[in-house]
């Protein structure tokens, strides 16, 4: 028990501190103070939020949906037992199930928990974000003089989820799950709640929804503090030096926290400063590595798992986007 | 490993806090404020989360009022196991509906947009700069931006309307030269930024907001250096002036040269979004507009 508050502690501190010092502040002050930082910080934080808010719920639901509904056989059943075709239908599940980033996660753990495979769960959550019909349509709206960015973004997000699948295939054999399965895996105790399935449905879509949305909060708060304080317009200069400019775009996608329906609209302003092969690192990589998720993956998987992944998505973006920039 | 009345009270808590949240959301739908932190096509989506929300939220009443003893368990889903994680925990799902319940729902400005980089170069990242003479273009989309340009250019008075701002700032500019001399009319907030050498440069400029307030950019024309201007940052005004090519930094890029600046309303929509055929949008508007 002391272990999990302590994992705790450093994550909820600051939101405790913000809290306390938020109340103080406001006795201080009986009128809202006229602050344009507070403004500004307000009108970024509650838009990430609730523009989120439906794909967490989304996602929770249909994670919850499917622990109730569908049997752990059935579904272990649907997956293929050879790793290319498991990687492969796992890339394509983003068509059928189009949800954002952040609905992602409770629902892999849910088809973790039924059997799928580490590999393909991986690579269901760094193709799904950037391999579906919504997200292709925006980024070719978003960059409509530029089509070949538009596949390159889904060529590269389906180069780079299938080589870590296969990577993560030979390499890891124990599933990293912080929670462990052996703990669930039989479920030798399904309680009965009152209201039957439904209400079971909705009971654990609001347990996923505070595992995962604390997780949602705190990346929101640190995404609206760097747009908040962090001046834009002055980094552009980086864009006349090509590596830097890799580097740099791929640190603003992690930092921004952006929506992959949105994050095209944000990387096409920077068409004129930035090479193509930036841009293209800046959307692939937004998607499948950004703080809000990292903390998610991080909730989700053991910490020396969720490195390696860390580290492997950001060399294969790095050097996929550089190649590309090669080749063209 | 949580004790069933511990848990009970878990339960009552976030059936409060989830439908706090529901209420939040309801209460923005009726105050008509979401349009400060959303775009319309995932309003339609956010609008309708009260829903699960306020489901989730009897759910948990139900199990924490009526659930039987051995039933509640949190063997699954961990719930927090000292009072004080619980405490920070709960504060952290308070804190964005404390700051949205007391700070007034206000449309970002010219703080923001000063931290996002206003461009004076507006090029539309569609187009890019190249353009050609007349009203032709190669592709599709700069078709799109020529069609509407030629519509435009007939017209004594060009007005930027906010249903098609950036296409309308788009078209402007891609075809500056054959709009330079031109009346234009525009909307938007007073953009002032410190320029080099102790010059103050002005815009008129909005948001242009894709998916949420996150991702919003400015977009506007630059004011001629001339002006005298003594309103604030920030003031909701009407520009009536001659359009002009200038040269800045290494390039051209339009100004205004205003004739009447007036003071307005903020519009109840702040910000601008995109159009998805901004020429059919211009049909519309300009039938509209003939009744």
């Amino acid at each position: 028990m002391s272990s999990l508050t302590l994992k705790w502690l450093p994550l909820l501190l600051p939101a405790a501190f913000l809290l306390a010092a938020g109340v103080i502040w406001l006795q201080a002050f009986p009128a809202p103070p006229d602050n344009v930082y507070l403004d500004t910080f307000k009108t970024a934080f509650l838009g990430i939020l609730l523009e989120a808010l439906p794909f967490v719920l989304l996602g929770a639901l249909l994670s919850s949906a499917l622990r109730v509904f569908v049997a752990d056989e059935t579904l272990a059943r649907w997956i293929p037992r050879r790793p290319l075709p498991a990687i492969l239908l796992a890339c394509l599940l983003g068509v059928i199930f189009p949800v954002c980033e952040c609905g992602m996660i409770p629902l892999v753990r849910r088809l973790m928990h039924k059997g799928m495979p580490v590999y393909a769960a991986v690579t269901f959550i760094l193709a799904g974000p950037i391999l579906n019909p919504v997200v292709y349509g925006a980024t070719l709206t978003a960059f409509r003089a530029h089509p070949d960015l538009a596949y390159a973004r889904m060529g590269l997000a389906f180069a780079v989820a299938v080589v870590v699948g296969l990577v993560l295939f030979v390499t890891v054999k124990k599933p990293p799950l912080r929670l462990s399965l052996a703990r669930t895996a039989g479920e030798p105790h399904r309680p009965e709640m009152r209201g039957g399935k439904a209400v079971s449905v909705f009971v654990h879509t609001a347990d996923e929804f505070f595992e995962m949305g604390k997780y949602l909060i705190i990346g929101c708060l640190l995404t609206a503090g760097i747009q908040t304080f962090l001046d834009q317009g002055s980094l552009s200069a980086i864009g006349d030096r090509p590596l830097l400019s890799y580097l740099f775009m791929m640190g603003l996608a992690f930092a921004l926290s952006l929506c992959s329906t949105s994050d095209a609209f944000v990387a096409s302003a920077f068409l004129h400063t930035f090479p193509e092969g930036a841009l293209l690192a800046f959307m692939v990589l937004g998607p499948m590595l950004d703080f809000k998720n990292a903390l998610m993956l991080l909730s989700l998987f053991k910490t020396g798992f969720a490195l390696l992944l860390f580290f492997l998505i950001f060399a294969l973006v790095f050097s996929g986007s550089v190649l590309f920039s090669l080749v063209l | 490993m949580n004790d069933p009345r511990t848990i009970r009270v878990h339960y009552l808590l976030r059936a409060a806090i989830l439908l706090l949240f529901a209420l939040f959301i309801a209460h923005l739908v009726r105050q008509d404020a979401l349009h400060y932190y959303v775009a319309p096509r995932l309003a339609r989506w956010v609008r309708l989360c009260p829903l699960p929300l306020v489901l989730m939220s009897l759910s948990l009443a139900l199990q924490a009022l009526f659930g039987k003893r051995g039933d509640l368990c949190d063997c699954e889903h961990r719930l927090p196991a000292s009072g004080a994680a619980g405490g920070a925990l709960y504060s952290l799902f308070l804190f964005p509906l404390l700051l949205g319940l007391l700070l007034p729902d206000r449309a970002l400005g010219s703080a923001a947009a000063a931290k996002k980089g206003f461009e004076f170069a507006y090029t539309s990242p569609e187009t890019g700069s190249r353009r050609q003479a007349d009203f032709r273009a190669e592709d599709p989309y700069k078709a799109e931006f020529a069609e509407l340009a030629s519509r435009l250019h007939l017209l004594p008075v060009v007005p930027v309307q906010p249903e098609i701002f950036s296409e309308t700032i788009g078209a402007l500019n891609l075809y500056k030269e054959q709009f330079a001399g031109r009346t234009v009319q525009v909307t938007g907030f007073l953009y002032r930024e410190r320029g080099a050498g102790g010059i103050d440069m002005f815009a008129v400029s909005r948001f242009l907001v894709q998916c949420c307030t996150a991702d919003a950019t400015p977009v506007g024309i630059m004011l001629h250096p001339q002006t005298p201007i003594s309103l604030p940052a920030d003031t909701w005004i009407q520009v009536r002036g001659k359009l002009e090519v200038v040269a800045y930094g290494d390039g051209e890029i339009m100004g205004l040269v205003p004739e009447t600046i007036s003071t307005v309303p903020q519009p109840a929509t702040p910000y601008v979004y995109t159009s998805a055929d901004s020429v059919a949008a211009w049909d519309e508007l300009s039938q509209k507009a003939a009744y």
